[in-house]
């Protein structure tokens, strides 16, 4: 048996899989000052429904797969070790400079952000490598043991080392790490060629001081996790998910946390192309996942995971620049807490502000005044009040109605039922958006696509997303409640490994190209052999025309630079990719290669079958109750419980679907159906 | 489609759909344009405007590109070409016909529907890394007419018909444009831009129709002149002037030049008129506005002061009401009086004077001086790189700040200038090394030059660095050494700009403010940038905070205690009971 879990804000998801392959879904709340007393709440109600001791469950399972935000969110809380930084002589304020840029020129309400290392604690060492690698100023390591002196003093629990080039020659950064553990024995530190080898000097100190500042807080807690699972009856192996959408041993975390920032929701676009692949063999996937305060996206191409290297921790230019290579999941604030109002003059807005879970939406009764999504849908009988998280907890729908009713429509001057459908059509407009821009950067038309639905609200608003964005179909899996822990029970023992390099079309350097990629080659070959499984690996390239800035990814389909045909290759898989993305090719300019990765993944999961167990007490029992849809008003809808439909037989819209962890609603012009592999597909 | 006006709901949608337009243009001009100044430092903008010219929206542009100019420029677009047809598309750079200064080569492209008629007209502008002047940068302050500043000037001039270029046009560029490889990949990404827009615009309508989105046009135009009138009827009535003086620079008087705005406040008729007429004539030099330039920069003056929430097109614009005057600098030039550093200079001035003539209306309105540009280390580079044996040429962004401190918050540091509003990025120093043969030796923001205030402007940067191989040649128009970014409301002003050579033997030069400079391999240039002025007394700022920029090494204990009132003791904490004697002294 395995075990996945995915802890979120408010919930932790626990997948569990039998040695058949069929699957069971649970749910506890997430306490966030001690997050594995959650993971350890699930387990527990895993256990109970199988007649099982913890011990007794935990002793039949082999691995223990977790996704965590419990570092991204030690970052937003600044939670991180204190952490100095050393930097190249004249280069103090690297962090404070960033990359430029700026988001609403005229609102002047927002400071400059404060650097993730403050200048005090940042330091510099007396050497420089030139941008051919040349060493012009040799490293003064009396000088630099005067500073780890100095930097003792301080009380730093962690050390970052980010010098200028050094991707092209990284002896002083190497130089620097060997005297912090003579000097500083016992702190970690992190060298930035190591943790992020990319050209962008911000980037890689950004990457490199979050890493540092994260060790002493990943090693303590995944430490404490295993061994309190190890306590609890647990002998298998626990793997933690990082940010590329793979897993790796808890213990290698701990050389370079930053690969597990994240954590967690990178997992939802695998489930994605887990479903994509079995139900439809779609070639686009649009991957949403709806949380109670935002709505995380990604892009599933021909079974690509997308990957980015502009992972902002908070909003983009305000908050930090990872710089680290991620799953390109992209997070707006737009869930069921957001709130709605009309501006003074009469613009109705949803967001960005959010009740959030407290107060929460007007009907949770707990305060919360305002009106919601949420509210909107429960106005709308798409949320039926009484049997809300299956019954776990009860709704005031009359709350709903005054909320909007004062603070929408008499400003409107509309009916509460209008003025709800205006509020969750604003809601979806603005996913709608969010989805947009990922689409158009991409190059990629979402009515060729299929949208897939994940998170419990996902399906109160996914129809109406899908029609918007042109999307003909719309799939909800069995397990979207539980997307991202459904993503790391399929997900692979996978790791990155990248390199810089330089070399152009118009006279090809084949020896330096080689090299790099038989260098990052070699690693991925290493690490199959550490993870002890069959492993495929992949090679990406970094390039772009002369002059461009901004580089792309390109597949590569051989692992060598040998002979001119592997440049012609290279160059016109590059040219395709280009058009592709921005419309324009250029066949009159050279292509500059300056990085390579290789991507490897060893699959952990047997071919079996990924079914949740159905309940046998499902029933079909007929229901119905009045539901309110744009242009058709009050219909009585019947109501039918996810379980008890049969396989592939078409219905019409409207519709409600209900199970224990989620409501999917279906206007009256779309048809859908329950597939043979059980999950609902619906033409919008 | 009904005639039934479209609800708040249903607006907003749309809003943000052709905000999204925008996004799609702007992201394709910065993924793929070739010169740094583009796509590294992302000085460009875009928009879209209605079949009239009227600004729909500029989501996230630069101010000085785009409040007012596109407007002008797609106006002279259908005066020039009375016959629009899909397909067509044209270069614009003109200052005389409302272009903001010729190195802003835009594209505009009119948006036909199926029946052939004209709908809307989208834009694209890219600041080049060379336009064809007599000297290798894109500010030419000492240019005594358009004749001597020599950039090839396109005053609506058609370089597509059918979808495909007009190769005439092409050629004539590819002469008279330094590096013309960069410039033909530049122009191939902006007109990338405007298509791309076209074609999204073209997709929504397809959807909506046309009459619908051009009836949201007229709908949205309202509402934002609505939001407009109440963020004026917020303000105290009044009459307030405001001048900020240019250093002396070649071409302008011995004394600098002052500019001066009235500006009149009628919070009951929701209206503010901002008179610019009373400046001086245009001069023979490279620094005088063009009309697009003249007006929005008081209209940045009057954004910058009031709710950032008001929505920027043409509804709210019709509540300003901006009286310029024909030959004047500050005003509507006359050809042939060179407007080559129109967008910065003279620009900056003027909108800096709208903004603390509005602080004088009372706390909690207008926003200090934000910092003059252009110092070396945003200039103009060139030369022929030793590594490549090949020509460049390109605007460098090493650093730059200049934020003012506003009544609600401490500066944005890196805001460049007024007119930009920080939207530019820094050039990273790996890659500004590679892409130029460059080093940089050192980049900081100085100690002490914070605009101190109960909220501070930003600091001035300072960088130092060099040519490697070879010379070089720089050229750049650096004001803000004689009159500093000023403070408001009892705010100080921000550091000065300045800047000097070191020579190979140590020893340092002078450096005019505005020149264009040959650096020998070896030597290096010292440029410091403009802070930005601060808003309100500094003693009344918390404590802490000075005490926490004392920590960092950005105020000396000794200037924290005698502007600010703030003692911190050897230990570097804040000492609150001097604090409070030495701050109850002083008041």
């Amino acid at each position: 048996m395995r075990l996945a879990t995915d802890t979120g804000g408010t919930f932790t998801d626990l997948i569990v899989e039998d040695d058949d392959g069929s699957i069971t879904l649970h749910k506890a709340s997430t306490v966030p000052s001690d997050p594995v007393v959650g993971v350890l709440d699930a387990l527990r109600g895993a256990a109970s429904t199988r007649g099982l001791s913890l011990a007794e469950l935990l002793g039949r399972c082999d691995s223990f797969i977790h996704g965590t935000t419990h570092a991204i969110n030690a970052i937003i809380t600044g939670r991180t070790a204190r952490t100095a930084l050393i930097v190249t002589r004249g280069h103090r304020d690297i962090l404070l400079f960033r990359e430029g840029g700026r988001t609403e020129p005229f609102n002047h309400t927002i400071p400059y952000p404060a650097p993730f290392v403050p200048r005090a604690l940042t330091f510099e060492a007396d050497e420089r490598i030139g941008a051919d690698g040349v060493v012009m100023t040799p490293l003064d390591e009396a000088a630099l043991v005067e500073t780890l002196r100095r930097i003792g003093e301080t009380g730093v629990e962690a050390v970052a080392v980010a010098l200028l080039w050094s991707t092209i020659n990284p002896a002083h950064e190497r130089r620097v790490g060997e005297l912090i553990e003579t000097h500083l024995p016992g702190t970690p530190y992190s060298l930035s060629h190591a943790v992020n080898p990319t050209l962008r000097e911000f980037r890689r100190a950004s990457s490199a001081a979050i890493d540092a500042s994260l060790k002493p807080l990943m090693t303590h807690y995944l430490g404490g996790l295993t061994t309190r699972l190890a306590e609890a009856g647990f002998g298998g192996k626990v793997m933690v998910l990082t940010s590329a959408g793979g897993m790796v041993e808890a213990s290698e975390v701990a050389a370079a946390p930053i690969r597990v920032i994240n954590s967690g929701p990178s997992m939802a676009p695998v489930a994605g192309r887990h479903y994509a692949g079995r139900e439809g063999a779609w070639r686009t996937a649009i991957v949403a996942d709806t949380g109670g305060t935002t709505y995380d996206i990604s892009l599933v191409s021909d079974g690509r995971i997308p990957m980015t290297r502009d992972l902002w921790i908070g909003e983009p230019y305000r908050g930090h620049l990872a710089g680290y290579p991620s799953v390109d999941v992209k997070s707006v604030g737009a869930g069921g807490g957001s709130i709605a109002t009309v501006d003074t003059a009469g613009l109705l807005r949803v967001g960005p502000g959010s009740a959030g879970s407290t107060p929460g939406p007007a009907c949770y009764g707990r305060g919360g005044t305002r009106p919601t999504v949420t509210d909107a849908c429960v106005a709308l009988g798409y949320v039926d009040p009484d049997y809300f998280l299956g019954g776990a907890m009860r709704l005031d729908g009359d709350a709903s109605r005054a909320a909007i009713a004062r603070d929408v429509a008499d400003r409107l001057d509309t009916s509460v039922e209008d003025a709800a459908w205006s509020i969750l059509d604003l809601a979806t407009e603005n996913m709608v958006q969010a989805i947009q821009d990922m689409t158009v950067n991409q190059g990629i038309d979402p009515g060729q696509a299929v949208l897939i639905g994940g998170g419990g609200a996902a399906g109160l608003n996914s129809v109406f997303i899908a029609r918007r964005l042109g999307c003909r179909e719309l799939l909800i899996p069995e397990t979207g409640a539980a997307m991202s822990a459904a993503g790391a029970m399929m997900s692979d023992i996978a790791a990155e490994f990248a390199v810089t390099t330089f070399a152009s079309t118009a006279s090809f350097d084949l020896d330096r190209a080689d090299t790099a990629i038989a260098d990052v080659r070699r690693q991925a070959e290493a690490f199959i052999e550490r993870a002890q499984r069959a492993g495929s690996i992949s090679y990406v390239a970094e390039a772009r025309y002369e002059g461009q800035a901004w580089d792309i990814d390109v597949p590569l389909d051989s692992a060598t630079f040998a002979t001119e045909d592997d440049v012609a290759r290279f160059r016109a898989a590059f040219d395709a990719t280009h058009e592709q993305l921005f419309t324009i090719r250029d066949e009159s300019s050279a292509v500059e290669l300056i990085g390579l990765r290789a991507r490897v993944s060893c699959p952990a999961r047997s071919g079996a079958a990924f079914r949740l167990k159905g309940d046998p007490e499902a029933t079909g029992e007929a229901r119905s109750r009045p539901v309110y849809f744009s242009g058709h008003g009050w219909i009585e809808t019947p109501v039918l419980r996810w379980d008890a439909m049969a396989a592939e037989q078409p219905v019409a819209g409207p519709a409600l679907i209900e199970s224990a962890f989620t409501t999917i609603v279906v206007d009256p012009p779309a048809r859908f159906r329950r597939t043979a592999d059980g999950s609902i597909l619906i033409e919008a | 489609m009904t005639d039934k006006p479209m609800n708040g709901a249903e607006m907003a949608v749309l809003r943000s759909r052709l905000d999204g337009v925008v996004r799609k243009m702007s992201n394709t001009l910065l993924r793929t344009g070739r010169s740094g100044v583009i796509n590294r430092a992302r000085d460009f903008s875009c928009c879209l405007l209605t079949r009239d010219g009227d600004l729909l929206t500029a989501a996230d542009s630069l101010p000085i590109h785009v409040l007012s100019g596109p407007d002008m420029m797609a106006r002279s677009m259908k005066q020039f070409h009375p016959e629009l047809r899909a397909g067509d598309a044209f270069l614009h750079n003109s200052p005389y016909h409302g272009c903001s200064h010729p190195a802003d080569l835009s594209v505009i492209v009119p948006v036909m529907d199926a029946e052939g008629r004209h709908r809307f007209t989208v834009l694209a502008k890219a600041h080049q890394a060379d336009i064809g002047n007599s000297q290798p940068t894109t500010y030419m302050a000492e240019a005594r007419d358009v004749y001597h500043e020599g950039a090839l000037l396109f005053p609506a001039v058609q370089v597509q018909r059918d979808g495909r270029d007009i190769d005439d046009i092409i050629r004539m560029c590819e002469l008279r444009i330094r590096v013309p490889h960069q410039w033909r990949g530049d122009y191939l990404s902006t007109i990338g831009a405007a298509r791309i827009g076209e074609k999204a615009l073209g997709e929504l309508a397809a959807e909506i129709g046309w009459d619908r989105l051009e009836a949201f046009a007229a709908q949205w135009f309202d509402y934002s002149e609505a939001r407009m009138a109440d963020a004026i009827g917020r303000l105290p009535a009044g009459r307030v002037t405001g001048s900020s003086t240019h250093d002396p620079f070649p071409g302008l008087p011995a004394e600098g030049l002052k500019i001066t705005a009235t500006v009149d406040v009628d919070p009951a008729a929701g209206r503010v008129a901002v008179d610019m007429t009373d400046n001086p004539d245009c001069l023979p030099c490279g620094m005088n506005l063009s009309e697009a330039c003249a007006r929005t920069a008081a209209m940045i003056g009057v954004f910058n002061s009031i709710d950032h929430d008001v929505p920027k097109n043409a509804g709210s614009f019709r509540r300003i009401d901006v009286k310029l005057r024909e030959g004047c600098i500050a005003g509507i030039p006359t050809h042939p009086f060179s407007c080559s550093a129109a967008t910065t200079n003279i620009a900056d001035r003027a909108a800096n004077s709208v903004q603390t003539a509005l602080a004088g209306l009372g706390e909690g309105i207008g926003m200090a001086e934000v910092g003059s540009v252009i110092a070396p280390s945003a200039g103009v580079v060139s030369g022929i790189d030793p590594r490549t044996g090949r020509p460049f040429v390109n605007q460098i962004f090493l650093a730059m700040s200049g934020g003012a401190a506003s009544p609600a918050s401490d500066a944005w540091w890196t805001i460049g200038h007024v007119g930009n509003a920080g939207l530019c990025c820094i050039d990273g120093v790996e890659l500004a090394e590679l892409s130029q043969p460059i080093i940089v030796h050192r980049r900081g923001f100085v100690t002490d030059s914070e605009g101190a205030g109960t909220q501070n402007g930003a600091p001035s940067t300072i960088v130092e660095f060099g040519p490697v191989g070879a010379g070089m040649d720089i050229g750049y128009l650096s004001d803000g050494h004689v009159n500093l970014p000023a403070g408001v409301r009892g705010g100080q002003p921000g550091g000065g700009a300045d800047q000097y050579l070191i020579r190979r033997d140590g020893t340092h030069g002078p450096l005019d403010a505005c020149a264009q400079v040959h650096i020998q391999d070896g030597e290096r240039i010292v440029a410091i940038s403009c802070g930005g002025g601060g808003y309100g007394d500094p003693r009344e700022r918390p404590a802490n905070r000075v005490a926490d920029d004392v920590a960092g090494g950005l105020i000396s204990p000794a200037r924290a205690r005698e502007i600010y009132g703030v003692v911190v003791s050897d230990d570097g904490t804040l000492d609150e009971t001097a604090t409070q004697i030495e701050r109850r002294a002083a008041a």
